[in-house]
């Protein structure tokens, strides 16, 4: 009965389908519906090549190709009625696109995106993309050596002095291998699967099509533009030269002294395609915390978390945009690593100088022109344009992100309670649909959420307040006027970035 | 007067070499036998005792690319190799090799490597067909899998790599990323093909 469900909601979903097509594509409409039933059944076909058949991208990028040309075509004239009736069959399309488990690149990286930071899309999509959570596809050794010949002129085992050919993690765009320099040093080697960038840029193209003939209400300008936000931090992440010399300009922000370890790049051994730094040993959040850690140590990953992130917004003005657990190493000797800087974004100098003002307004306690800036982020006119009903959701979840910094002495991140009221609000936002908003916030939502998110589950706690003031070097909390990283509002005021629309 | 043989030689790797200069430089179909002859210094009908067309020629520089590919996959193999990976290995050493001539490979490919049968098969063609499935018999004996060229498998797989071929010949991304992808693609899906059918196969049970 359990295989029952899935098969039934499988033929339903390829009746509506079907419905979608016109009429006259008799054989490429069999074709799509055929691939469609497939996936939907979600029973693994019987011969091994059609398993692996469906494992392909090919057939994924099939499937995109036909919808996108047939939705387009069918929303061409499309009454409003008819085009309403034929949303919702767009909707069972992407969620069967959604069991698809082996969409590649961007779409995947995407998903990933938006399962942690949903608020560039309506709950729909919310509800579906986190499904799409993967990595890129396995590279065997061979491929890696063709990878190295392209890239460097040589083969792995002659560049290092030591190379493992077994991958040791994964990467959203590749995996990592172990490998030893000649000099000694043991590293970590990041190779991008070949041509993923291009399929980022024809994945998104794809997705963009599919929800064109949506048009999401009033909001879906707005969404427009932040997808095309998150295409251009996305293939920035595909630059591993960028990831390297954004990794050292933070490097150098750190010293010893503060427990904090970012990991050296070796250029000569590093391409836009290979990112080669130095390994760090130890274990990700997962692990540390079935290990039971005593709260001291807690407490003390927490206060380096937040000297990390802070610091890191201070002196360099870059969101960290990828809060991904796995980016965080917990090393054996009580030292945090922090590796990962693919995605990043940097604040405009506007950014910046507004995310001051909102500060000021809220140590000040001045509602009037926190008011003032919560309308003009949510890029209305006026409060009453935005509607009394947004703008308290919007104003509740800013009060809870700036909780922390508002109370002295040791901020316990684990409080329970702390975290589900913020969740919740959020969640009503979501619920809401009010997510319309300056581009930027996508990365300020992701830091402040995934940093949350970590130090609740790590139970800690730190002097919040205390590290504020030292990162920001700023005096005590009236004559402050900037804020922790994890505390930029969603409504944080700042026009959109150049280039975009 | 007799030509030494080794004159002979010298005489074949000119011609070679000014066809290949005047197709990278003109494209393979703006370039004439006339041109080549001039360019090599030769007359037009000693350059037919070498080679009856320019197809010849270019097929001829194919092929000895393609062999010196193979010579050198044999040296890559450390034996632990899996079969996906040898194919790749293969595939990729060969077409390192192919690289300078891509520019004007297109065309000559079209015409020369075809899966359909032909009333006049191009012979250098038809070599080169011949020693890259010859080379695929031997990874794939290596492998447990007994094929003959002829065969549903090895007709399949000849399909594919000419897939490759043609993809790989009007690939745009830097160093032919994007057919890197997909030959990995094509020769896992191939894989998987032969093992269903070696080893029976899921859909029989
Ligand atoms: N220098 C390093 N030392 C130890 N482990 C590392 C190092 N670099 C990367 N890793 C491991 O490899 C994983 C993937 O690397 P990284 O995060 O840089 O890739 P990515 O493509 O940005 O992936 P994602 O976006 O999914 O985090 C990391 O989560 C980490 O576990």
């Amino acid at each position: 009965m359990s295989a029952d469900t899935p098969r039934k909601r499988g033929i339903e979903a390829r009746a509506a389908l079907l419905d979608l097509m016109p009429r006259q594509e008799e054989a490429a409409r069999r074709r799509l519906a055929e691939l469609v039933e497939n996936v939907a059944a979600k029973r693994p076909p019987t011969t091994s090549f059609s398993r692996f058949w469906i494992l392909g991208s090919l057939q994924a990028k099939v499937s995109c190709a036909y919808l996108a040309y047939w939705l387009r075509s069918r929303w061409a004239d499309a009454e409003e009625r008819e085009r309403l009736k034929s949303e919702t069959h767009l909707k069972a399309a992407l969620e069967l696109l959604g069991t698809m488990g082996y969409l590649r690149g961007a779409v995947m990286k995407l998903g990933q995106m938006l399962a942690t930071f949903p608020d560039a899309l309506p709950e729909e999509f919310a509800r579906l993309l986190p499904a799409l959570h993967f990595e890129a596809p396995p590279m065997h050794y061979a491929m890696v050596r063709e990878v190295f010949l392209d890239e460097f002129g040589k083969e792995p085992h002659e560049l290092f002095a030591s190379f493992e050919k077994q991958a040791f993690a994964a990467a959203s765009l590749g995996q990592v291998h172990r490998a030893r320099l000649h000099s000694g040093e043991l590293v970590a080697v990041k190779i991008q699967y070949p041509g993923i960038a291009r399929t980022i840029e024809s994945d998104l193209k794809n997705l963009r099509l599919l929800m064109q003939p949506m048009r999401l209400g009033e909001d879906w300008d707005n969404t427009v533009v932040k997808l095309a936000e998150v295409e251009r931090v996305l293939l920035a992440e595909t630059d591993y030269l960028a990831e390297a010399t954004f990794a050292q300009t933070v490097r150098d922000a750190f010293t010893p002294g503060d427990g904090i370890v970012i990991p050296r790049v070796y250029p000569e051994y590093s391409t836009r395609r290979v990112l080669t730094t130095e390994y760090l040993e130890g274990v990700h959040l997962e692990e540390l915390l079935e290990s039971r850690p005593s709260q001291e140590l807690r407490d003390r990953y927490t206060h380096l978390l937040t000297v990390a992130t802070t610091r890191m917004l201070y002196r360099t003005h870059w969101l960290l945009a990828d809060p991904n657990p796995g980016n965080y190493i917990f090393m054996p000797d009580g030292r945090l690593g922090l590796v990962d800087f693919g995605c990043t974004r940097e604040l405009t100098d506007e950014e910046w100088q507004l995310q001051v003002k909102v500060e000021d307004a809220l140590l000040r306690r001045d509602e009037k022109e926190m008011e003032r800036l919560i309308v003009k982020a949510s890029l209305y006119d006026s409060a009453g344009q935005m509607g009394r009903e947004r703008l308290e959701l919007i104003g509740r979840v800013i009060r809870w992100q700036l909780e922390p910094w508002l109370s002295e002495g040791m901020f316990d991140f684990g409080d329970e309670d702390f975290f589900r009221r913020g969740m919740d609000a959020m969640v009503e936002v979501m619920r809401k649909g009010f997510t319309r908003g300056m581009p930027v916030h996508i990365w300020t939502n992701r830091f402040i959420l995934g940093a949350r998110g970590i130090v609740y589950r790590l139970k800690g706690r730190c002097d919040f307040q205390e590290i504020y003031r030292r990162e920001s070097g700023r005096g005590g909390r009236e004559r402050s006027t900037t804020l922790c990283p994890p505390l930029t509002p969603p409504a944080e005021p700042s026009p959109p970035p150049e280039g975009e629309g | 007067m007799r030509i030494s043989e080794q004159a002979k030689q010298l005489c074949r790797a000119r011609i070679l070499e000014k066809a290949a200069e005047l197709f990278a430089a003109r494209g393979f179909d703006q370039t004439t036998t006339r041109d080549i002859a001039l360019a090599a210094g030769v007359a037009a009908g000693t350059m037919f005792n070498y080679f009856p067309s320019k197809e010849t020629m270019a097929m001829t520089m194919v092929n000895e690319a393609l062999a010196q590919g193979r010579e050198e996959f044999l040296t890559r193999l450390d034996g632990g190799e899996s079969l996906e990976e040898e194919l790749f290995l293969l595939i990729g050493t060969e077409l390192r090799r192919l690289r300078p001539l891509r520019p004007f490979l297109g065309p000559v490919l079209e015409r020369s490597l075809s899966p359909f049968p032909r009333k006049s098969v191009c012979p250098e063609g038809e070599t080169a067909r011949q020693e890259h499935l010859e080379c695929v018999r031997q990874i794939l004996l290596r492998h447990g899998f007994v094929t003959t060229p002829e065969d549903v498998a090895g007709t399949i797989y000849w399909s594919l790599y000419l897939g490759i071929l043609a993809s790989w010949t009007g690939d745009q991304s830097d160093n032919q990323e994007s057919s890197r992808a997909l030959i990995d693609y094509a020769i896992r899906t191939f894989v998987q093909m032969i093992s269903g059918a070696h080893r029976g196969g899921d859909h029989v049970r």
